[in-house]
C-alpha cells in the first residue's frame, strides 16, 4: 500500500488547495443528505407525536419545513458544486501525474527511451496513468468526505440523541468499512495483476497476429494462432470474473454493513425510548441519519474495485527507485576551439551485443567542415552516432568534442555543443512554432523562419498556415521527408559547434537534398557536421568522405 | 455486426431472471419500510414489538443485499459471454481477409478496449432500463394504497418520465463529450511527447518542452471546465427533482399528522406508521432512475462500439482462398500458369507459366500490382475473373491451403514477431538444424552475433535485427521450410549494394538447388540475375 500512499500524496501536493476544496464540498453533500433524512424522520415523528397529544396548532412547523426545504435545495446544489470542484481537483492531479511520469523519465537513458516509442508500451503507459487517474474521485475525496461526515455526524448524534445511537452508527460505518476495506484491497491484489497482464498480452498477440497476418497464413498457423488467442482471452475473462467476484462481495458486504447498522441504530433507538432517556422524535433521527450515511460508503465500492489495478499501476509509473542523474554532477568543462571532434580508434555494437560492428575508426573533424560516413548497412552508423552523441558507450575507443572526453562532458553543457538529429526525430503534435521552441529558448519568428528556409520548409509551413499551423500527433500533417526537415531546423535553431545527422535527406529528391545540405553549411559556417548517408547528395557536398570498414573477421 | 446489442434468447432470459432478482430486491424495501413504521408507531403508542421487528427489518435487508449479489454474478457472466462472442467473430472475419481494413492496432483496441464496453451495456444499463419500468410504477401503487396525494407528488417530481429521459439523455450526451475531452486529450499529450521525449533530450530541451506541456495541459483543463458547468448542470436537475420529491413528501406527512392538511387520503386520518412508511419509500422510488442516468454512458458507448463494428461489414469483403491451416502439401512437380487473371479491385496479373528450377522477375512501374501478383499467387486474394493454375489444378479455396504448404512468402516488410530467433525460423517447431539453411542464406553470422544466439528474442525494438539482416533470416526460413517456391517482395530494395548482392546470390543458390523462384522487383541487378522478365502494363491514371 505504501506505493498508492506515495502516489496519494505527490497528488495531494500537486494542488492542496484544491484537495481541500473538493472534499469540503463532497462533506457539505454527504452532511446534507444525511441532515435532510434525519430532519424529515424527526419533522414526521415529531409532528405525529403533537398530532397525537392533541397540540398540532402549537407545534413550530416553520423552522423544520423551512429546513427540509433548504436542505433539499442545497443539497442539489452542493452536489453540483462538488462535481465540479472534484473534477477540477482530478484535472489537477492527471496534470501532476503526467508530469511526475515525464520527469521520471528525463533522467532515463536515451536509448531505453527510444524502445518506449512502440505502440504496445505507450498503451500501457496510458493504462497505468488512466488506473490512478481514479484514485483521487473515486478514493481520496470519497475516503476523506466521509470519514468527515462521521465525526460531524457523531457528534451531532451524540448530542442530539443518546451515546448508544451516536457509537452503534458510527461504529457500524468506520469499523465495517474499514474492515471491508483492507479485505478487499488485499483479494483483489493478485487477481487484478493478473487480469492486467493477460490483458496486456491479449493486445499483443492480436497485435503480433495483425502485423505477422500473411505469413501466419502461409505457414498455416492461423488455426493455431487464434487457439492461443483463444486460450489468453479465457485467461483474461476468468481474471476479470474473480475480481468482479470480489466487487460484487465488497457490494454485497456494504450493503449489509448499511442495513446492520440502521437496524442497530434502530434498535439502540428503540432501547432508548423503552427507557423514556430519549423521545421518539429524536430516536427517529438516529435511524434515518443512519440511512443517509450510507452515501458515506457506497460510492468507496467502485475505487475499492479498482484497488488492485491502482495499486499495480503505481509500481510502474513510480517505481521507488527513481533513476537518478549522475551521483555527482560533473563539473563545467572549458571547451577548447582548435578541433571540434576526434575519434581514436572507436567501436561500436549493437545493443546487447559483445562484437564489434566495424573495424575501429579513428577521425578529427575540424570546426566548419562537413564530413560524409559511408558504408553498408549494418555496419553502425547510427550506432556510431550515438556513441559521439553519448546516447550509448562505445565497444572500445575514445570521443573527444573540443579537447575533453565526451563522458566528462555534464549533459545540460553537452547538449548545447553537439546536436544529433537522429533518423526517426519526430515532430511533437502542436504548432510548428512549439515544434521549433523546443530547441531555444526565446524563439522569435524571424529566427523561426530563418531555420525553416535554411531546411526549405519555409513553402510547405507557409502553405499550412504559418507558424501556428498545428500539427496532429507524433507531426500528421507533415510528410515523412517534411517531418525529418522540421527535426533538422530544429537543429539549425541550436547553432551546434558540432552536428550529426543521421540520413538527413532520405526521401528527398536529389536536387532538393543538394539544396538543403547546401543552406545548411551556409547558415552554420563554424559548426562541424557530420552525416551518416549512403546517399549520393551528401558524398558529393560533404568536405571528406569517410567510409566505414567491416572487421577483419568479415571477409 | 449491428446485432451485437440484441441478445439470443437463452441471454434474455438470463438478463430477465437478473432483472427479475433485482427487481424484488427493490420491492424488499417495502417490508423493511414497513417494518421501520411499524417501529417508529410503536414509540408513540408504546407498543412493545420493537425488537422483533428491528429482525424484521435487518433479516429482509440480508435478503436484499444477497439477491443483488446473485443478480450482479449472473449478469455479469452475461456481459462477458456478450464480449467473447462478438470478440471471436470479429476476428474470424478479420484474420482470413488480407484487404487490410483495419491496421492491427485498430483490432486490438477494438478486442482489448472497445468490445469490453459492450458488457456494461448489458450488465447495466439493460438492467436499470427493465428496472425503471418495473420499481417506480410499483411503488407509486403502494403510495397509491396509502395516499393519493403522494402518489400524485411523485408522479409529478419523477416520471414525467418522458421529460425525465430527455434531460438524462442530455446529461449523458455532455457526460460522455467529458470523457472524451479530459482523458483522452490529456493522454494523447503525453504519449506523444514520451514518443519524443528522446528527440527533445537531445536537443537539451526538457525544460522548455515540459512548460509547454503544462501550458497545454492548464488550457485543456480551462476547457473542460468550462463543458462541465454545463454538463452537470442536467444532471443536477435531475437530482433537484429527487429532493424536491422527498422533500414534498416529508412535508405533506409532516402537515397531516398535524391535522393541517386533510385532503389526500382515503377516509381516516394519515397514522404515524403510514406517514414514516410513506417518507422511507420516497427517496427508493427515485433510486431507478438515477441508476439508469448512471448506466446512460454504457449505451452511448456501446452503441459506439456497435456502430464501428457495423461498420466493419458495409465495404465488401474479400478473403482469403483457404483458411490458413497446416494440411498436407499438394503433391508433384511444380507448375504456375496464370491466364487473364485480374483481382476485384481491378488489377490485371500478367500471363506466365513456370516449373521447377526457374526464376523470373515481374517488373513494372510502382502501383501496377507487382505486390498484387505475389500476393495472389500464394492464395491469399480472390480473384474476379481469370485463373492461377497449380500443379494442374485451378487455385481455389479447396487447394489454397496445400498450395501454401508448397512456398514461402516474403513481404517488403518484415514483421518480426516478438518470439526466439529458433521459433522464428521453425514455427512449426520441428528442432532440426537450422545451420544449413541459414549458411545458405549468408545469414550464419547474423546469428552467431547474437547475444543469445538462437535463443535470442526478437521483437519489434529488442535485437534489433537490420533490415537486411530480417532478410536473410527470412531466407534462412524459406530455405529450412523445404518450400519449393519462393515468392519474393522487392528483396532487395532500401539495402546497400552489399547486402543487395547477398540476397540476390541467395536467391541464385535457392534456384539452382530446384526451388521456383518468382521476385517482384525493380532493382537492375536482381532483375539481371533472374532467368525472365515479366512486364506489368503501365496503369492508366
Amino acid at each position: 500500500m505504501r506505493r498508492l500512499w506515495r502516489v496519494a500524496s505527490l497528488l495531494w501536493q500537486a494542488s492542496p488547495w484544491a484537495m481541500w476544496r473538493g472534499a469540503a464540498a463532497a462533506l457539505t453533500v454527504l452532511v446534507m443528505g444525511a441532515a435532510l433524512l434525519g430532519l424529515s424522520g424527526w419533522f414526521i415523528t415529531a409532528t405525529g407525536a403533537a398530532g397525537l397529544a392533541g397540540i398540532g396548532i402549537a407545534f413550530d412547523v416553520f423552522r423544520p419545513s423551512a429546513g427540509v426545504r433548504f436542505l433539499a435545495l442545497g443539497r442539489a446544489s452542493a452536489r453540483y458544486a462538488e462535481r465540479l470542484l472534484t473534477h477540477d481537483t482530478t484535472l489537477h492531479a492527471l496534470a501532476k501525474l503526467r508530469l511526475a511520469l515525464l520527469d521520471r523519465l528525463r533522467h532515463c537513458p536515451i536509448d531505453q527511451l527510444r524502445r518506449l516509442r512502440s505502440a504496445a508500451e505507450l498503451t500501457r503507459i496510458t493504462a497505468d496513468v488512466d488506473a490512478l487517474d481514479g484514485l483521487v474521485l473515486r478514493l481520496i475525496l470519497p475516503l476523506l468526505a466521509g470519514l468527515l461526515t462521521h465525526i460531524a455526524a457523531f457528534a451531532m448524534l451524540w448530542w442530539l440523541t443518546v451515546p448508544s445511537v451516536a457509537l452503534s452508527i458510527a461504529g457500524g460505518y468506520l469499523l465495517g468499512g474499514g474492515l471491508v476495506l483492507w479485505l478487499t484491497a488485499r483479494a483483489a491484489l493478485v487477481p487484478s495483476k493478473t487480469a492486467e497482464r493477460s490483458r496486456q498480452t491479449l493486445r499483443r498477440q492480436v497485435i503480433g497476429l495483425f502485423r505477422g497476418q500473411r505469413e501466419t497464413i502461409q505457414q498455416g498457423l492461423l488455426p493455431r494462432r487464434r487457439d492461443e488467442l483463444n486460450l489468453t482471452e479465457r485467461a483474461e475473462q476468468n481474471a476479470e470474473s474473480r475480481l468482479n467476484v470480489i466487487d460484487e462481495r465488497a457490494g454485497l458486504v456494504l450493503n449489509l454493513i448499511v442495513t446492520l447498522t440502521a437496524a442497530a441504530a434502530l434498535l439502540a433507538g428503540d432501547i432508548a425510548v423503552g427507557l423514556s432517556t430519549l423521545s421518539p422524535a429524536a430516536a427517529a433521527i438516529g435511524f434515518f441519519a443512519a440511512l443517509g450515511l450510507a452515501e458515506t460508503l457506497l460510492p468507496l465500492r467502485r475505487g475499492l474495485a479498482e484497488l488492485g489495478r491502482m495499486h499495480d499501476a503505481a509500481g510502474r509509473i513510480l517505481p521507488s527507485e527513481t533513476p537518478k542523474p549522475a551521483a555527482l554532477p560533473l563539473p563545467e568543462v572549458s571547451p577548447d576551439h582548435q578541433t571540434a571532434l576526434v575519434l581514436d580508434r572507436v567501436t561500436v555494437a549493437a545493443p546487447g551485443r559483445q562484437t564489434p560492428l566495424m573495424a575501429a575508426l579513428s577521425l578529427t573533424l575540424p570546426l566548419g567542415e562537413t564530413t560524409a560516413l559511408t558504408g553498408h548497412s549494418g555496419l553502425g552508423k547510427s550506432t556510431l552516432l550515438d556513441a559521439i552523441a553519448a546516447v550509448s558507450a562505445p565497444l572500445s575507443g575514445r570521443v573527444t568534442l573540443l579537447g575533453t572526453s565526451i563522458s566528462d562532458w555534464p549533459d545540460k553543457q553537452l547538449r548545447e555543443h553537439l546536436t544529433l538529429v537522429p533518423q526517426r526525430a519526430r515532430p511533437v503534435g502542436g504548432s510548428i512554432r512549439e515544434n521549433l521552441a523546443i530547441a531555444c529558448d526565446d524563439l522569435n519568428d524571424s529566427a523561426a523562419w530563418e531555420a525553416l528556409t535554411t531546411v526549405e520548409l519555409h513553402g510547405v509551413v507557409q502553405r499550412i498556415g504559418g507558424l501556428d499551423a498545428t500539427l496532429g500527433e507524433s507531426g500528421t500533417g507533415l510528410s515523412g521527408g517534411e517531418a525529418r526537415r522540421l527535426a533538422l531546423a530544429r537543429g539549425v535553431l541550436r547553432r551546434p559547434s558540432v552536428l550529426l545527422l543521421d540520413e538527413p535527406t532520405e526521401g528527398l529528391e536529389g536536387p532538393l537534398a543538394r539544396q538543403v545540405l547546401a543552406n545548411l553549411k551556409h547558415s552554420l559556417p563554424d559548426t562541424a557536421i557530420l552525416i551518416a548517408s549512403h546517399r549520393r547528395a551528401e558524398q558529393e557536398m560533404a568536405d571528406y568522405l569517410i567510409t566505414l570498414q567491416p572487421t577483419h573477421a568479415e571477409k | 455486426m449491428r446485432d451485437v446489442l440484441t441478445l439470443t434468447k437463452p441471454q434474455a432470459d438470463r438478463l430477465r431472471i437478473c432483472a427479475f432478482l433485482r427487481i424484488c430486491a427493490d420491492l424488499l424495501w417495502v417490508v423493511q419500510a414497513y417494518a421501520v413504521a411499524a417501529v417508529i408507531a410503536g414509540w408513540l403508542e408504546d407498543d412493545d414489538h420493537g425488537i422483533a421487528l428491528v429482525i424484521l427489518f435487518a433479516a429482509t435487508g440480508v435478503l436484499r443485499a444477497l439477491l443483488s449479489y446473485g443478480a450482479g454474478r449472473l449478469v455479469f457472466d452475461l456481459g462477458q459471454q456478450v464480449v467473447q462472442h462478438t470478440r471471436r467473430k470479429l476476428l474470424d472475419a478479420q484474420t482470413v481477409r488480407l484487404d487490410a481494413a483495419l491496421s492491427s492496432a485498430e483490432v486490438a483496441a477494438l478486442v482489448c478496449d472497445k468490445i469490453p464496453l459492450l458488457a456494461p451495456y448489458f450488465t447495466r444499463f439493460r438492467l436499470a432500463m427493465i428496472r425503471v419500468r418495473v420499481v417506480p410504477v410499483a411503488f407509486v401503487l403502494i403510495a397509491l394504497t396509502q395516499s393519493w396525494a403522494v402518489a400524485i407528488v411523485l408522479l409529478v417530481t419523477g416520471p414525467l418520465i418522458p421529460v425525465f429521459m430527455a434531460l438524462i439523455g442530455l446529461a449523458a450526451r455532455d457526460a460522455s463529450a467529458r470523457q472524451m475531452v479530459e482523458i483522452g486529450a490529456v493522454n494523447r499529450l503525453l504519449v506523444d511527447r514520451i514518443a519524443a521525449l528522446p528527440d527533445i533530450l537531445l536537443l537539451g530541451g526538457f525544460d522548455r518542452s515540459r512548460a509547454l506541456f503544462v501550458t497545454r495541459v492548464d488550457a485543456l483543463r480551462e476547457k473542460t471546465m468550462a463543458v462541465l458547468r454545463i454538463a452537470f448542470l442536467s444532471s443536477t436537475v435531475l437530482e433537484l427533482f429527487s429532493a424536491i420529491g422527498v422533500a414534498m413528501v416529508a412535508l405533506y406527512v409532516g402537515f397531516s399528522l398535524l391535522g393541517e392538511i386533510t385532503f389526500g387520503i382515503w377516509g381516516a386520518p394519515l397514522s404515524i406508521s403510514q406517514g414514516v412508511f410513506l417518507l422511507l419509500l420516497a427517496p427508493d422510488f427515485f433510486q431507478p432512475l438515477r441508476d439508469l442516468a448512471a448506466a446512460w454512458h454504457d449505451k452511448a458507448g456501446a452503441e459506439a462500439v456497435a456502430e464501428e463494428l457495423a461498420g466493419l461489414d458495409v465495404a465488401p469483403v474479400l478473403p482469403i482462398l483457404g483458411r490458413g491451416a497446416k494440411v498436407a502439401p499438394l503433391f508433384g512437380p511444380i507448375s504456375i500458369s496464370v491466364n487473364q487473371a485480374e483481382t476485384f479491385a481491378g488489377i490485371n496479373l500478367p500471363d506466365f507459366s513456370i516449373g521447377p528450377g526457374e526464376s523470373v522477375a515481374l517488373t513494372g512501374t510502382s502501383g501496377s500490382g507487382k505486390s498484387t501478383s505475389l500476393t495472389a499467387l500464394a492464395g491469399l486474394l480472390p480473384l474476379s475473373c481469370g485463373r492461377i493454375t497449380v500443379m494442374g489444378q485451378i487455385l481455389n479455396a479447396e487447394n489454397a491451403d496445400a498450395w501454401r504448404a508448397r512456398l514461402t512468402l516474403m513481404p517488403q516488410h518484415i514483421h518480426i514477431p516478438d518470439t526466439t530467433l529458433s521459433e522464428f525460423l521453425d514455427p512449426h517447431g520441428t528442432k532440426a538444424d537450422l545451420g544449413p539453411a541459414l549458411r545458405i542464406a549468408h545469414a550464419s553470422d547474423i546469428v552467431a552475433a547474437l547475444p543469445h544466439g538462437l535463443d535470442t528474442r526478437l521483437g519489434e525494438l529488442g535485437a534489433g535485427v537490420s533490415g537486411g539482416e530480417a532478410r536473410r533470416l527470412l531466407l534462412a526460413r524459406a530455405f529450412f521450410s523445404g518450400a519449393d517456391v519462393i515468392l519474393a517482395d522487392e528483396p532487395t530494395a532500401d539495402l546497400d549494394a552489399v547486402t543487395a548482392g547477398l540476397i540476390i546470390d541467395a536467391l541464385r543458390r535457392a534456384q539452382d538447388s530446384g526451388k521456383t523462384v518468382i521476385v517482384a522487383s525493380h532493382d537492375p541487378l536482381l532483375i539481371d540475375a533472374m532467368d525472365r522478365t515479366v512486364g506489368l502494363p503501365e496503369v492508366q491514371a
